[in-house]
């Protein structure tokens, strides 16, 4: 491989390196950030919102990783927030296996079902995938909404939190203040990961695939497996978001899995521009808070998240993270003296 | 048991009324409108406002002719633009007027229930194979027999209706043969949308009206037009009076599995067939 | 010599139309076979059965002597297969030194220095594919094929789209390349000048049949092939 690369360019090798301390960089100053913050913020309140805020970032990255290392739209991406939810959830809850493992499972099975479900649909692109990811959504849906038995069905069901989880107090998990750092620590380290691995040759390979399945197979790929990784990798940080937020509400509901939280989930990574690692959240940050910005008109805020949508597709294709990108760098080529 | 496949037939109706509506719009702009439910809640709004004022019929005529008129504005001033750009995010700007038009009918009309009732020539019940139906139901029934008849014959027999089906099956050739689809799109759009605001104020004595009523609806309408093959109209048809047997059927003898049956059964079909409809587009 | 590929009873139809009919063909190693015929003659047809690229068609398909008929396209182009496409088929929002770096980790990076030189896409290595024009991205398509120093080269039009310079120059560039490499070819084209000048034997297809095969001298004596095909060109 290093041969290769040395016969396309050395100075692609050394290019890459820069970009890997500052990427390091990058994650430990937001990690700085994360662990400062309860100590900046003094509402109580904001920390709350902040916390919701991460979590919903977490849910559009999953997204966002899937449109920009398969070119796949999904609408049943809350199937694997719920089901990861739902798993650690009814295990906790009913004690049928220490919180520990609880939690392991809530990992394990989403990101599981979704390898085994990326090796079946895969190969399906466009409407077709989104018409099937939103039925296989709904499905698993319908199953927590009918199924009394298993969560009290449509009611959802609080999950009493044993008294510590590895160790760790589970007020931790119920207090803004230390559940803010948590969730944001692991937003940016699954950030720090996804960027990594796209830099990878594994990313590299799933990227050229995204591009041209047909191709890829012709340059000697199969395609199936490394898409099928790529839905597993998704679902897994869906699942986490899903697990987080049973930890910090202590309640679990059939709403977790609804295509309307998918749909919205995507518009989040659409808005923020998908095909920017860090912009699916972005995008859920902003639109977060313009929850905040509604106000008391809080029941109007999913048309603001809809005007956003149509006005971004329209002016802002590449989303708001391309927009940052494309004004940072006309500054820097600004300040380097070059004609933009 | 006839009762149950009337009912059956008449949700499956209903259904079918909003899904040729998806079928004609996939048709002209390779897209699955997921406004196309809360234009149904719209529709049943608008009925209902007029309804409470004159009556039940002209509060169908005019939803009619007033989702028509937004279904033409639909396409002009969002569908048209968008129509160079990925099909997906058209797909996903759909959504986001769903939930605009969800937030403009909460703004407008509330969040509680509303009801409608059934005008007083349709209310009451006839004796079928000797039990009691609704007389409103065989109404829903007629409706959506006479709108996929007229449908099929105006698809049939006129120009226009040839050229739709042409668009649908290759837009791009029709297109160069000198069919103005910009033209046509408003039309079969306006239309899609007409008929969902039909369907809205047909449904609207069926079902408690609220800004979300069209969700579910919308859902399985997709349902259908996926299994009855995306730009399909008479497997529309076909689709819409299965799922409509599905239902009926299920919640009776399947109760914990019955929403959950067509689901599966449009998974099954997109993984046995994607390309029977995904071959269009990738 | 020995036979590099081999395919046998090969068909293909649609519908009720047989756009592969019973078709025997053996392409000798070293060899640069051409492969000709109006359009619709089934010529693309066969390129994608033998690639592996085609569905629900019959037949058997050997490569140096090993059955290859059931493997898939990933498994044929380890096997030394590879192809080029008459409508561009590359990665277009990826760095063309990606693209090639990703298709050397699957399939060694035997000449990939000469591929890159031979093609002049040195200079274009950190550019996107779809920024480049249209004749890059023709020899990108062609260096995709190349990479990993195949045996047996299927290409489909190669200069398709290109002006005439080009497309000289690219005939020039792949006669050198396959003699050096030594390659197996079998190359549809519709340019008769690039045909008759680098082949060593050519196929003729006519109606998803072949209608004559032999080396260029023989075929354009051919007088059914003249009639239908060659016509005034001969």
């Amino acid at each position: 491989m290093s041969i290769g690369e040395s016969q396309l360019g050395g100075v692609g090798v050394r290019m890459a390196q820069q970009r890997y301390s500052w990427i390091f960089g990058l994650a430990a100053l937001a990690l700085v950030l994360g662990i400062a913050a309860p100590h900046l913020i003094a509402s109580l309140l904001w920390m709350s919102l902040l916390t919701q805020a991460v979590v919903d970032m977490m849910l559009a990255t999953s997204v966002g990783i899937l449109v920009r290392q398969n070119g796949r739209i999904s609408f049943g991406q809350a199937a694997f927030f719920g089901l990861g939810a739902y798993t650690f959830g009814v295990i906790a809850a009913r004690e049928i296996a220490s919180p520990e493992l609880a939690l392991l499972a809530g990992l394990v099975l989403p990101t599981v079902v979704a390898f085994l479900l990326g090796l079946v649909i895969a190969r399906i692109p466009g409407v077709a995938h989104a018409m099937l990811t939103l039925a296989v959504g709904q499905a698993l849906y319908e199953v927590a909404f009918k199924w009394r038995a298993l969560a009290n069905g449509d009611d959802g069901m609080s999950v009493r939190m044993p008294d510590t989880i590895f160790g760790i107090d589970s007020d931790v998990f119920q207090s803004p203040a230390t559940m803010l750092v948590i969730c944001w620590s692991l937003l940016v380290l699954m950030l720090l990961a996804l960027s990594l691995m796209a830099r990878s040759p594994f990313g590299q390979l799933t990227e050229v695939i995204r591009e041209n399945d047909e191709r890829a197979r012709f340059i000697g790929y199969g395609t199936t497996l490394p898409r099928a990784i790529i839905y597993g990798v998704s679902a897994f940080i869906a699942a986490t978001a899903g697990i987080l937020q049973t930890l910090y509400d202590g309640y679990i509901s059939p709403q977790m899995l609804h295509w309307s939280a998918s749909g919205m989930a995507m518009i989040m990574a659409i808005v923020g521009g998908p095909r920017i690692l860090w912009g699916p959240a972005l995008g859920a940050f902003v639109l977060f808070f313009f929850k905040d910005i509604a106000g008391d008109a809080t029941e109007y805020w999913p048309a603001l998240v809809g005007g956003t949508l149509i006005a971004v597709t329209l002016f802002l294709p590449e989303g708001f993270a391309g927009l940052i990108i494309r004004l940072t760098s006309r500054a820097v080529r600004r300040i380097k003296g070059e004609r933009p | 048991m006839l009762i149950q496949v009337l009912n059956g037939i008449a949700y499956g109706g209903l259904l079918y009324l909003l899904a040729v509506g998806l079928v004609l719009i996939f048709g002209l702009r390779e897209i699955v409108n997921f406004a196309h439910g809360a234009l149904f809640m719209l529709g049943s709004y608008i009925g209902f406002s007029i309804a409470a004022v004159f009556n039940f019929w002209l509060g169908l005529a005019g939803s009619l002719v007033a989702m028509t008129v937004i279904g033409i504005f639909l396409d002009a001033a969002v569908l048209r633009p968008l129509r160079k750009h990925d099909h997906m995010v058209t797909v996903l700007v759909t959504f986001g007027i769903l939930l605009v038009l969800e937030a403009f009918a909460t703004a407008v009309w509330g969040k509680s229930f509303r009801s409608m009732s059934a005008p007083d020539l349709l209310s009451g019940t006839v004796q079928i194979a000797g039990e009691p139906f609704p007389v409103y139901r065989l109404f829903v029934i007629g409706v959506s027999l006479c709108v996929a008849a007229g449908l099929t014959a105006w698809l049939r027999f006129s120009r226009v209706g040839l050229y739709v089906r042409a668009s649908s099956v290759d837009p791009t050739t029709t297109a160069i043969l000198g069919v103005d689809t910009d033209r046509l799109s408003l039309i079969v759009v306006g239309l899609g949308t007409g008929l969902a605001g039909l369907s809205g104020v047909v449904a609207a004595p069926l079902m408690a009206l609220s800004p979300t009523m069209g969700n579910y609806i919308l859902i399985e309408s997709f349902i259908v037009v996926v299994v009855g093959g995306l730009g399909s109209f008479s497997g529309a048809l076909a689709a819409a009076l299965l799922i409509g047997q599905i239902h009926n059927f299920g919640a009776i003898y399947l109760p914990w599995a019955s929403t959950m049956l067509p689901f599966l059964l449009m998974v099954g079909v997109l993984i046995w067939r994607p390309t029977g409809f995904a071959g269009k587009r990738t | 010599m020995t036979t590099a590929l081999e395919g046998r009873n090969l068909s293909r139809a649609f519908g009720g139309f047989r756009a592969l009919d019973d078709v025997d063909i053996a392409v000798e190693s070293g060899e640069i076979r051409g492969l000709i015929g109006p359009n619709g003659a089934g010529k693309s047809t066969l390129i994608d059965v033998l690639s592996g690229r085609a569905e629900n068609w019959s037949g058997q398909i050997r490569l140096n002597g090993e059955d290859i008929t059931r493997l898939k396209v990933q498994d044929r182009r380890h096997r030394g297969l590879a192809r080029s496409f008459q409508r561009t088929n590359i990665f277009p929002a990826i760095a063309i030194g990606t693209q090639l770096t990703v298709a050397s980790r699957a399939l060694g990076e035997t000449g990939l220095s000469d591929v890159v030189e031979a093609l002049t896409l040195g200079h274009l290595l950190d550019r996107r594919a779809d920024e480049v024009s249209y004749g890059d991205q023709r020899r990108l398509d062609l260096a995709l094929a190349l990479v990993g120093r195949p045996q047996v080269l299927l290409l489909d039009e190669p200069a398709a789209g290109l002006t005439v310079e080009e497309s000289l120059k690219l005939a020039e560039i792949l006669r050198d390349l396959v003699r050096r490499w030594g390659l197996t070819v079998l190359i549809v084209e519709h340019d008769m000048e690039v045909i008759f000048s680098i082949c060593d034997r050519i196929t003729v297809l006519h109606l998803g049949k072949i209608l004559a095969e032999g080396d260029p001298g023989e075929i354009r004596r051919h007088p059914s092939v003249v009639s239908a095909y060659l016509g005034s060109q001969a």
